[in-house]
């Protein structure tokens, strides 16, 4: 026992003095952020104020158009103060808006040549017959730019929409009732009773997690092999054989890692805690969806034990090949078999996460192999009975307890072994081995 | 006087491929033991056996009086032939490490560590990692960590490999310092001159079997002043002639010869003389050296040595 402390005590404070540990428990965090945040940001915001010019004979038509335009979550300022908590919705794009009320040739070329001059940079032609045709053209540089179109197209549609229920009659807050905006809640059954969460959200949250388990059981898998191999090839492991026993070292080596994963983890739930709601608010409209998130209070307790049984299962594995190899690269090819099913997970992640339900989710979260990340995220958008939970876990332990059997074995005799790498006849005659 | 270590027809077998064969010799407390062997003899995998890595197949390993276990590895010191430390870790790390594993606490460990490095020379790497080390310091800090807790029984491995002639001799110095508290020690080496001057016994092993055993002294004995070195200038045709001269190791300058049998030492001079100047030449025991490659090439070496302790 005390060898074993003192393997896993200089794994630890090895590790997590490096800089590699360092930089991986700041840029991880903000890696994750960035591939939220930046894709939605950039989608949501153009850059800078767009100068865009209303023609239209009809003076009341111009105005709504240009007041739908600069105002476009003016429909849902009442309902925000209501409700307080719904987010802001951000225009997209601002528009500074200028109105025309005389639609002759002679303006219409001059637009077009301030739009090639780039002072302008669109500009709206409403026909007299716009009310009947429903048919109006936008001119604009930038073709690629179907946001602000849409945006264009949608003011046009509220404005017409506004004024033909004005002429029908209604007065103003009628209208303002009528095309005020839907708010979808999704209502979510269980066998406990319902439960509202965000839509977007829901799924996000379980999926992070997720590749959080992911990252660390890769990530640390790859460093227990890493650290096999340092240890062969640099003949350490003969001095160390000569105080400890081959298990000794290698349960030494997988917790103290193994402790080094928990720790990050533990900087980043904990730095995560700290920056809170606010944070992730302040990140952005998508991510602020995640405070609707939720995730079962079971899903959170079996979290770590779902980590550990990935973890352990995977650097097993991973030591067991460290030990086959005598060089980074030859570990390199021999690992992908070993990643495979990891990397399956991810690949199908988005599938489970949309049908939790479907046969291939129930056997993914069977397999050893898959089941840690498959299972926990199963448990977190539909828990699944608890039979299945705990057969899972049930088969995940048995299958980490041959995995530890069959490396020891293995680890005996390959930690020894310098020179060529062996053939699975050879691997086969070292878990003979008495 | 008791036995340190015994190996009692121990034999391992990888495979098809026998590396050690029903080989068994003993050391006495207290003496410099040279395990001597070509390379793929299984001198490493005879050691491996001795400090518990692997366990023979078949045979018996005592040490200090009693059946090799873990609780007597505590009393073993181990240099391997490679380097074997953290080269990412700072030296006095590694040391305090390696010596915690052998049951040293951290502070006396560390206290250790320091007197050592300062006795080789190494205090201004303290803190150094091992892989800013040139090979040779490499070599002293991993004699430190085979010898800093205090074993009774040091295995080292080559342990003047790298080493610069200062440094040799800093390390010879530690080493008869040690001797002369009481340890024993084994060397395996090539490198025969040390073990001439060192090794109190040796065993020469070939294929996995012991060919040669005993005291330095009495094996060298065995062979008699049988051999003639000469010094010369110019060259020396009559090596070449199996009829006076049976074996031989040139070196330009110098050579040892082995006459043939029954052929006058000073027959030999006379005719080297018509070819070379001579600048010296002497009766002598035959080296270490030229037992090892006469053994291990000759391929009947105990017949051969009971030959010449007749002649």
């Amino acid at each position: 026992m005390r060898n074993v402390l003192l393997i896993l005590q200089r794994e630890y404070i090895v590790r997590v003095r490096s800089k590699m540990f360092i930089f991986l428990t700041i840029f991880m965090p903000v890696f994750m952020a960035a591939i939220i945040v930046l894709p939605a940001k950039m989608a949501m915001k153009s850059s800078g104020e767009r100068h865009v010019v209303v023609v239209s004979s009809s003076a009341p038509l111009a105005d709504a158009v240009a007041k739908e335009l600069t105002a476009q979550d003016l429909d849902s300022d009442g309902d925000e103060a209501a409700n307080g908590s719904h987010s802001h919705q951000p225009k997209a794009v601002d528009f500074a808006v200028t109105v025309e009320a005389a639609p002759t040739e002679a303006l219409r070329a001059r637009l077009t040549d301030q739009l090639r001059a780039g002072s302008l940079d669109g500009f709206l032609w409403l026909g007299d017959d716009v009310v009947t045709t429903r048919k109006a053209e936008y001119y604009s540089r930038n073709r690629g730019d179907f946001i602000e179109g849409a945006l264009v197209s949608q003011a046009l549609r509220a404005a017409l929409t506004r004024q033909g229920m004005t002429t029908h009659g209604m007065n103003a807050d009628e209208i303002k009732a009528l095309l005020g905006p839907v708010k979808l809640d999704a209502v979510h059954i269980d066998k406990q009773g319902e439960d509202k969460s965000g839509g977007v959200g829901a799924y996000l949250l379980p999926f992070f997690l997720m590749f959080a388990i992911y990252m660390t059981v890769f990530l640390y898998g790859i460093s227990v092999m890493r650290s096999v191999i340092e240890e062969k090839s640099s003949r350490v492991v003969e001095v160390l054989l000569g105080a400890v026993t081959p298990l000794q070292l290698m349960a030494g080596k997988i917790l103290g890692v193994g402790a080094v994963g928990l720790t990050q983890v533990g900087i980043w739930l904990g730095c995560g805690m700290l920056v809170g709601g606010g944070g992730l608010a302040a990140a952005g409209p998508v991510l602020g969806e995640m405070k609707n998130a939720h995730v079962p209070t079971l899903g959170l307790a079996l979290m770590p034990v779902f980590f550990l049984l990935g973890y352990l299962t995977y650097a097993c594995l991973y030591a067991a090949i460290g030990a086959m190899c005598n060089s980074d690269e030859e570990a390199q090819q021999l690992q992908f078999p070993v990643t495979l099913p990891l990397l399956l997970c991810m690949v199908v992640a988005m599938r489970l996460i949309r049908e939790p339900d479907s046969p291939l989710t129930f056997w993914l979260s069977m397999f050893p192999l898959t089941s840690p990340l498959v299972m926990f995220v199963r448990v977190c958008l539909t828990p699944p009975p608890a039979w299945e939970i705990a057969l899972s876990l049930g088969l995940s332990v048995v299958f980490l307890w041959g995995c530890i059997w069959l490396t020891a074995r293995i680890y005996r005799v390959g930690i020894l072994m310098y020179g060529k790498r062996p053939t699975l006849p050879e691997i086969l005659k070292w878990i003979r081995y008495a | 006087m008791p036995f340190t270590l015994e190996l009692n027809q121990v034999s391992k077998t990888f495979d098809e491929f026998v590396a050690v064969d029903h080989l068994s010799f003993a050391i006495r407390e207290g003496e410099i033991f040279g395990l001597l062997g070509p390379n793929g003899a299984g001198k490493t995998t005879s050691i491996r056996m001795m400090i518990g890595i692997t366990i023979p197949d078949s045979g018996e390993i005592r040490a200090f009086g009693e059946p090799l276990g873990r609780r007597l590895l505590d009393r073993i010191g181990y240099l391997p032939e490679e380097r074997g430390l953290y080269k990412k870790m700072k030296v006095l790390e590694n040391l305090v490490f390696l010596a915690r594993l052998k049951g040293i606490a951290p502070a006396e460990a560390a206290r250790r560590a320091q007197s050592w490095l300062e006795r080789l020379e190494l205090a201004q790497w303290t803190n150094a990692k091992v892989e800013e080390l040139s090979k040779g310091m490499q070599q002293k800090v991993q004699f430190i960590a085979a010898v800093m807790h205090d074993p009774d029984f040091m295995i080292l491995d080559e342990p003047f490999s790298g080493l610069d002639p200062a440094s040799s001799l800093v390390l010879k110095d530690a080493l008869l310092d040690l001797k002369k508290q009481g340890k024993t020690i084994l060397f395996s080496t090539h490198r025969m001159d040390t073990v001439e001057r060192l090794c109190d016994s040796i065993c020469l092993v070939n294929h996995g079997r012991s060919v040669l055993a005993g005291g330095l002294r009495e094996v060298k004995a065995r062979y008699g002043r049988s051999n003639v070195q000469l010094e010369y200038e110019g060259t020396l045709p009559l090596l070449e002639d199996r009829a006076r001269v049976t074996s031989f190791n040139d070196y330009g300058n110098y050579v040892e010869l082995r006459p043939a049998e029954g052929m006058d030492a000073q027959q030999l001079l006379k005719a080297a003389m018509e070819t070379s100047r001579i600048r010296r030449f002497e009766m002598v025991e035959p080296s270490l050296e030229e037992i090892f490659i006469a053994t291990v090439e000759g391929g009947k070496p105990e017949g051969n040595a009971v030959e010449a302790s007749h002649a």
